[in-house]
């Protein structure tokens, strides 16, 4: 995907921000120069593969709504009306929306009513990912989303562009972000990598059926059916929808959303790849890992079965498809098996090994708060990591970087005052993982504390960045409220 | 061991009382609010006593949530170590923050129109992760502001990247 031809020392030309952008009529962006001019428009079927969904919905709401379908005829200009509309509307925002590269940033020019400028500085950029959705992918076009950390997803999205320049600009960012070394290792062809590992169709369905989220919605539906035709309780077939919301929606997001999951190893570290109708493409730079969470359902763990997902700074849910967001961080792998497992661990964080990590159980007075859970209750560290790990049903194993904790926090309720327990939170950056030490002994609980603590002053001081990114300080803004300084994009109403 | 919400090991600075007398003004709006509109409702609509046993029961609310705010508020303390600021609070719910300065995206200073007539401030401290809930309320806004100052010189001399 990186072919970067970038002309990395290209002259770096100052762009002034405030003249009038000589607009480039063309309306193709012009293949030959990616590089800074005043502005470039996205591709002009961009209206057209965003706004398709209207009409999917407009379609939709006139099968259904049996008022509109007995009228035909209004029922079509009224069809046409929000068409036409909604095209113009996305022709008008499309004519409006520039993008450029100036010396440090991406700035985008967008709106017509409201004017605005977003400027992502490169140095904020955490990863830049090329997306296809479905639609887009049938006239090969793409997306790309520029990951920025504390933005929200839709910050750092630029669509549509062909594929090709998407690509292209890709890499041109990516040697932005990353500095002069990254350029001349990129400047070097890079040959696509063998995969390291794909995850067959048939793991990936059996090990959703398998998962308790389906199982407990199966059971639950199957409940219902036999309560409702032989019994002949009529508990309300209402309830069935949701049960079988949640055995068919799984399966579709597994199945369909991460078809063909591909782990390659690349220069910029671990690359996945997959999807059926969405291709998603994902980088996970290494040393921007911040915790990583491994998840066992119950009978996964008779088949040596788990998944792994990962923290990363900036990417809150940058896995979902289109729009939905979730809170997933970055999926390392769906499902693997022990070795796999293993593998992909020790490439993440080389020198992990989660058998070797001494786990300190919770004491067995927390049966009164979890009569079963609490035999699964432990926390364990190394030198590099904390691991919490909680759960029966579904098994959950954080673990949290020493120099990646945010803040240590000690927290107690009644109940557990009366049992002179309490909770320790290793808080992360929002993601997936969530490193509790649930109902730890309070001695306990206070030498965590002081330990963790300690542990993540040391590995502040000692750990040095790898990635110029990285050691980019977040000033603090001197001014209470006025909180922008690390919101990495800024809104400047143009004038 | 009472220590783990309040280690010994550093000095603690407790908050302003005019925190609680905030919050008892605040209270004090609300449950004369409620019963008010209790005392109405249910007097036209069933009885007088009702509405007097109505605000009876009010009134008992707010007796509690007097002494209630006045516990809390001297539950609230915090402390600056050398690389780390720790917030404790809570008596029902007791909890200790730690953040070390160097992960301090930002700080707010906040007031409201009630804090700030009886002249009390927020400081409030922002890390990457929403989850860090490093709040101080009450706090003399001088001292507010110099608790601000310092927190960014920190969070300066002391960040750390993501």
């Amino acid at each position: 995907m990186t072919e970067p031809n970038a002309p990395s020392g290209a002259p770096p030309h100052a762009p002034d921000p405030d003249a009038p952008a000589p607009p480039p009529y063309g309306a193709t962006p012009e293949p030959a120069p990616l590089v800074e001019r005043e502005g470039d428009r996205l591709h002009p079927l961009t209206p057209f593969v965003k706004g398709w969904g209207y009409f999917v919905v407009a379609a939709f709401a006139m099968a259904n709504n049996e008022g509109l379908r007995s009228n035909l005829k209004i029922a079509g200009i009224a069809l046409a009306g929000v068409l036409v509309g909604g095209m113009l509307l996305g022709a008008l925002s499309w004519w409006f929306t520039k993008w450029q590269l100036t010396d440090d940033a991406v700035r985008v020019d967008s709106g017509f009513l409201f004017r605005r400028t977003r400027i992502i500085r490169f140095d904020r950029i955490q990863a830049i990912d090329v997306a296809q959705p479905f639609v887009a992918r049938l006239f090969n076009m793409a997306e790309l989303r520029m990951d920025v950390a504390g933005g929200s997803r839709s910050d750092g999205k630029l669509s549509y562009f062909t594929s090709e320049e998407a690509a292209k600009l890709r890499g041109i960012l990516l040697v932005r972000a990353k500095g002069k070394e990254a350029a001349e290792e990129a400047a070097q062809p890079e040959q696509e990598p063998p995969p390291l590992l794909v995850v067959p169709t048939g793991r990936l369905l059996g090990a959703t059926l398998l998962s308790s989220t389906v199982l407990g919605s199966l059971a639950g539906l199957i409940w219902l059916i036999v309560a409702t035709t032989v019994l002949e309780f009529h508990v309300g077939l209402f309830a069935g929808l949701p049960l079988l919301l949640g055995v068919v929606q799984p399966i579709w997001k597994q199945v369909v959303g991460n078809h063909r999951f591909t782990l390659v190893e690349s220069r910029d570290g671990l690359r996945t790849k997959r999807g059926l109708f969405d291709l998603q493409r994902q980088t996970v730079p290494p040393g921007r890992v911040q915790g990583l969470l491994i998840t066992e359902p119950l009978i996964w763990r008779r088949l040596g079965w788990s998944r792994v997902d990962l923290d990363i700074a900036g990417v809150v849910g940058g896995v979902s498809g289109d729009g939905e967001e979730d809170q997933n961080g970055v999926q390392l792998l769906p499902v693997g098996e022990r070795t796999e497992v293993a593998g992909v661990l020790a490439r993440v964080l080389p020198g992990f090994d989660l058998s070797r990590i001494e786990m300190h159980r919770a004491p067995s007075r927390v049966k009164w708060l979890r009569p079963v859970g609490w035999r699964y209750l432990a926390y364990g560290a190394d030198d590099q990591v904390l691991v919490t790990q909680r759960g029966w049903v579904s098994r959950k194993t954080s673990v949290v970087l020493h120099h990646k904790t945010q803040s240590v926090r000690v927290q107690q309720g009644p109940i557990q005052r009366r049992l002179r327990l309490a909770n320790v939170h290793i808080d992360t950056p929002q993601g997936p993982t969530d490193a509790i030490a649930l109902h730890r002994d309070l001695a306990d609980a206070a030498d965590l504390l002081e330990a963790q603590t300690t542990r993540a002053r040391e590995a502040r001081r000692t750990t040095s960045a790898p990635l110029p990114v990285q050691t980019q300080p977040n000033a603090p803004s001197p001014e209470g409220s006025s909180s922008s300084a690390a919101s990495p994009a800024e809104d400047n109403p143009a004038t | 061991m009472d220590d783990l919400f309040a280690p010994s090991d550093v000095s603690w600075t407790p908050v302003s009382p005019k925190l609680a007398a905030v919050r008892r003004v605040t209270s004090a709006i609300f449950c004369g609010l409620v019963a008010v509109a209790g005392l109405f409702a249910f007097g036209l609509m069933l009885s007088w006593l009702y509405a007097g046993l109505w605000v009876l029961l009010v009134a008992a609310g707010f007796a509690w949530s007097w002494s209630l705010i006045g516990r809390n508020q001297r539950s609230w303390k915090y402390a600056e170590r050398e690389d780390e600021l720790l917030v404790s609070h809570g008596i029902m719910f007791r909890q200790l923050v730690v953040v070390p300065y160097g992960r301090m995206q930002f700080v707010d200073v906040a007031a409201g129109p009630l804090e700030r007539s009886y002249g009390i401030a927020t400081v409030e401290l922002h890390t990457a992760t929403p989850a860090t809930d490093a709040k101080i309320p009450g706090l003399h806004p001088d001292e507010a502001s110099r608790l601000r100052d310092r927190l960014s010189a920190l969070g300066q001399a002391q960040a750390w990247g993501l």
